[in-house]
């Protein structure tokens, strides 16, 4: 029992984590503008050639257009294709992206998990040991389930080792690298790693199914060694990733969206007008010392 | 030393690099002798400033301690610095963004091949993008989390000395704040923020920042209005000076409106201008006034100099300086701000200052780029472009094109006027810096201006001999067109560095310039390097 409480413990604190980190961001005090053209939000041919409102005479006077399809579109580019390493470093896109691919298809297949878990205990049985059930949708489960962890794990467990190996021997990446990066890429392969080993003796991800209807009646996970080391693992790292740097999936929607392309003008009467309102009325209650800011702190150095 | 990693940076060292191995340039550059070589650094530098870091000297306000007290006192306001970046109270304006590029790099290193000063230097360890700001990272966890397990295992094994930070306060000024690496980074964070974070601190707290940006920039500008010190009355007599100027280039008297209540536009200029380009003020008279717009210019000195040398360093001066020239345009009731050729003064006057101010005092600011285009574009000037039928490339200043999003305007301007234009590769919104921005271009202290030409500058110009490869080595003019003042006055310096007007008729300017020179209503060249009598055979008498 305690297994399945410690896969509950892990998950509320991967989402919990992951939500206080964006809240953190979120709350912080209103920037001054830092946008980076192209934005992808400008109408027309501008979010793609690097334009903005700018070009327009009178700017202020003409209806404020956004293209929210560009920002998606350019978003998900970003998400799912990471996009700009693509375009700028495709070597390293190639073992990075693995990495990212593997755990997108490793979420997939936690959710086919489910799908199947629920199947089941629902009363149809996705395989039996005579094999896959004929039931069309019993299967559809049964194989998408193998097809996205299979994938997702040979790609993750590919990613992580090649990024570990290439920060170890690669010089210039390795005089950068701190302990606890190599450590995170470690973590994770330990994971897929362990992962591994668990699936070799259950290719169908059985197990995979029979935590999950553990998960969903509360009832203890059957485990041995090897799935008892795994599931430890795997939520270790859960817990651990919202605390770490690991954490981007937060950082960057804030980095794009609220930093780099947020071009939002104050113009009179709008509501970014009301918000720079509030903003420029606080008082701050520290200050920075140099003279030319504070007079005072440097007389009272003296 | 060899191999650099960013904790190298504390090691004592006479010098942590010796720059050599540029990035080679084109022909005609491509042959040796082409280029003069670094001097040597005079001693008395190394004992009084930072030469340590790699030879060249750019902030002069960056002393060396000269005792043990000195020295902690430096390190000492320096960590005391750092706090107040990571404070909500003290870093209100740049928290989020600074927050999100320190902690979340992957050091993937996409953003080095952005840089034209690593790519420029011959992929200089010190000058890759993210070398500065993990030895940011590392002082700040080494601070926070002292000797602990944690504070190694994050990254905090670096010694914070004297020589840290002294050499972290030259580096600061070794990046043009271009924010090209931004646009790489598949994260969306930003190296030039945290170099500026890092020449924030050092002002903000510990009052260091270059003589020619802080002492003798804002702090002038602040005091008399204008960076260049000027007076009112000196103003008035510039005025009556470019009046007379415009009539001798001319043949055309035009009255300067200054200080015009209620004028719909107060044209801006950097005063910078006024003092080694008067031909660009006066071609925005030209064609002000030819095309009958209401405007004026201000003789209030903070609302004629539109420069703000506060977004290169310093927060709360870009604000004062900022909220003071729009307080002169409130007071003068024009409708909207126009501003003339400055790169940077754009992006302080729109971008910079906007969310710094509500209601009445949010005076409408624009470029006059998308003016002019407008005015062309209507027929207001009888154009003829082969007036300027020469070869013409145009630099995009990174303020205007990837900080502001301005890019087809100034296209449209150009392909109007000159029928040779060729773009430089990359441009737009992707260009390179011209190597002057950030400052750059007026720190002219010691040996710096090497620095700038050999290096920072370099990118830019292997792209203007690229621009010009075929026509290199005719003598026909050739104009390089960089429609803001900084980055007109780095490129002035190369072409003179590089002999390049002396030995290949490569000539540098504004874009106005090149469109009153199309103007067929004058029967003389606006352009100067233009041959008089051949143009006037040319162009007005056939």
């Amino acid at each position: 029992m305690l297994l399945t409480v410690f896969v509950y413990v892990s998950i509320l604190a991967f989402i919990g984590l992951s939500l206080y980190k964006a809240y953190q961001y979120a709350k912080m005090p209103m920037h001054g503008r830092w946008e980076l053209y192209p934005v992808p939000k400008e109408p027309g041919g501008k979010g793609h050639y690097g334009g903005s409102y700018y070009e327009d005479l009178e700017w202020w006077n003409k209806p404020r257009e956004v293209s929210h399809a560009g920002e998606i579109i350019d978003m998900l580019k970003e998400m799912l294709f990471i996009k700009n390493l693509f375009i700028n470093q495709r070597r390293q896109w190639w073992l990075s992206y693995a990495l990212h691919l593997g755990i997108y298809l490793l979420g997939l297949w936690t959710v086919l998990l489910a799908v199947g878990a629920i199947t089941e205990l629902s009363g149809l049985t996705l395989s039996t040991p005579e094999g896959v059930s004929n039931n069309a949708w019993a299967s559809l489960v049964y194989y998408a389930t193998f097809i996205s962890g299979g994938a997702g794990a040979l790609l993750l467990g590919f990613g992580s080792l090649s990024l570990f190996l290439k920060r170890c021997f690669n010089n210039t990446f390795a005089k950068y690298t701190t302990p606890q990066e190599y450590f995170n890429l470690f973590f994770l392969f330990a994971v897929v790693a362990s992962g591994m080993v668990v699936w070799s003796a259950d290719p169908g991800f059985n197990y995979g199914r029979e935590i999950m209807k553990a998960l969903f009646t509360f009832s203890p996970i059957q485990a041995d060694t090897a799935l008892t080391i795994h599931i430890l693992l795997l939520g270790a790292v859960m817990i651990y990733i919202p605390q770490t740097k690991m954490s981007h999936y937060v950082g960057k929607y804030f980095a794009f969206h609220k930093v780099l392309w947020d071009n939002e003008p104050n113009l009179r009467n709008s509501k970014m007008e009301s918000i720079v309102k509030e903003a420029i009325s606080y008082k701050p209650k520290a200050s920075w010392s140099a003279p030319h800011i504070n007079p005072a702190a440097q007389q009272e150095k003296k | 030393m060899g191999d650099i990693r960013p904790q190298d940076i504390s090691k004592p060292s006479e010098q942590l690099v010796k720059v050599e191995n540029l990035m080679p340039l084109p022909a005609p550059y491509d042959k040796p002798g082409m280029e003069p070589d670094f001097k040597e650094i005079k001693d008395s530098w190394k004992e009084d400033y930072c030469a340590s870091l790699d030879g060249f000297v750019g902030n002069e306000a960056l002393v060396r301690p000269k005792t043990k007290e000195e020295e902690e006192a430096l390190v000492k306001g320096f960590l005391r610095g750092l706090e107040k970046l990571f404070s909500d109270e003290t870093n209100r304006n740049y928290l989020q963004p600074f927050l999100l590029s320190f902690e979340y790099c992957a050091k993937c290193n996409t953003c080095s091949e952005a840089c034209h000063v690593f790519k420029a230097s011959g992929e200089q360890e010190i000058y890759r993008p993210i070398f500065r700001s993990e030895v940011l990272r590392k002082i700040a966890k080494k601070h926070f989390n002292g000797d602990s397990f944690w504070s190694k295992f994050t990254g905090g094994d670096i010694d914070i000395n004297a020589e840290t930070i002294l050499r972290l306060g030259e580096l600061a000024y070794r990046c043009n704040l271009c924010r090209r690496c931004a646009q790489t980074c598949p994260l969306g964070l930003d190296n030039g923020l945290l170099a500026r974070e890092i020449r924030k601190l050092f002002s903000m707290e510990l009052g260091i920042a270059p003589k020619p940006l802080h002492e003798k920039g804002t702090m002038l500008q602040l005091k008399t209005g204008s960076s260049t010190g000027i007076t009112k009355d000196a103003f008035l007599d510039m005025i009556e000076f470019l009046e007379e100027d415009i009539y001798e280039r001319t043949g055309k008297k035009y009255k300067i409106p200054v200080d015009k209540k209620g004028a719909d536009i107060l044209l801006t200029h950097n005063a910078g201008e006024y003092m080694a380009w008067p031909e660009n003020p006066a071609a925005f008279v030209i064609l002000f006034e030819e095309a009958g717009l209401d405007w004026t210019l201000s003789s209030d000195m903070i609302g004629y100099d539109n420069v703000n040398y506060g977004l290169f360093y310093d927060d709360a001066q870009t604000r004062k300086i900022g909220l003071a020239q729009l307080k002169a345009a409130k007071e003068l009731g024009v409708r909207r701000i126009v501003v003339g050729e400055c790169g940077h003064a754009h992006k302080a006057a729109m971008v910079s200052i906007d969310r710094a101010m509500v209601g009445e005092d949010n005076i409408p600011r624009e470029s006059f780029l998308p003016l002019l285009a407008d005015l062309i574009k209507k027929g207001v000037y009888k154009l003829d472009p082969s007036r300027n039928d020469f070869p013409v490339t145009m630099h995009d200043p990174c303020n205007v094109a990837r900080m502001m999003g301005v890019i087809q305007p100034q296209r449209d301007i150009i392909k109007a006027v000159a029928p040779q234009f060729r773009e430089m590769y990359p441009h737009g919104a992707k260009n390179f810096c011209c190597g002057g921005g950030s400052g750059f271009a007026i720190m002219k202290s010691f040996n710096f201006p090497e620095f700038r030409n050999k290096i920072s500058s370099r990118m830019k110009f292997k792209q203007i001999l690229e621009a010009f490869q075929g026509v290199m080595e005719e003598d026909i003019p050739k104009y390089v067109a960089a429609p803001c003042s900084n980055c007109k006055g780095a490129i002035r310096d190369i072409l003179e560095y590089y002999q390049a007007t002396a030995k290949f008729n490569v000539h540098y300017g504004g874009l106005v310039e090149l469109v009153v020179n199309a103007m067929v209503q004058f029967d003389r060249p606006f352009l100067e390097f233009l041959d008089e009598e051949e143009f006037v055979a040319k162009h007005v008498k056939k």
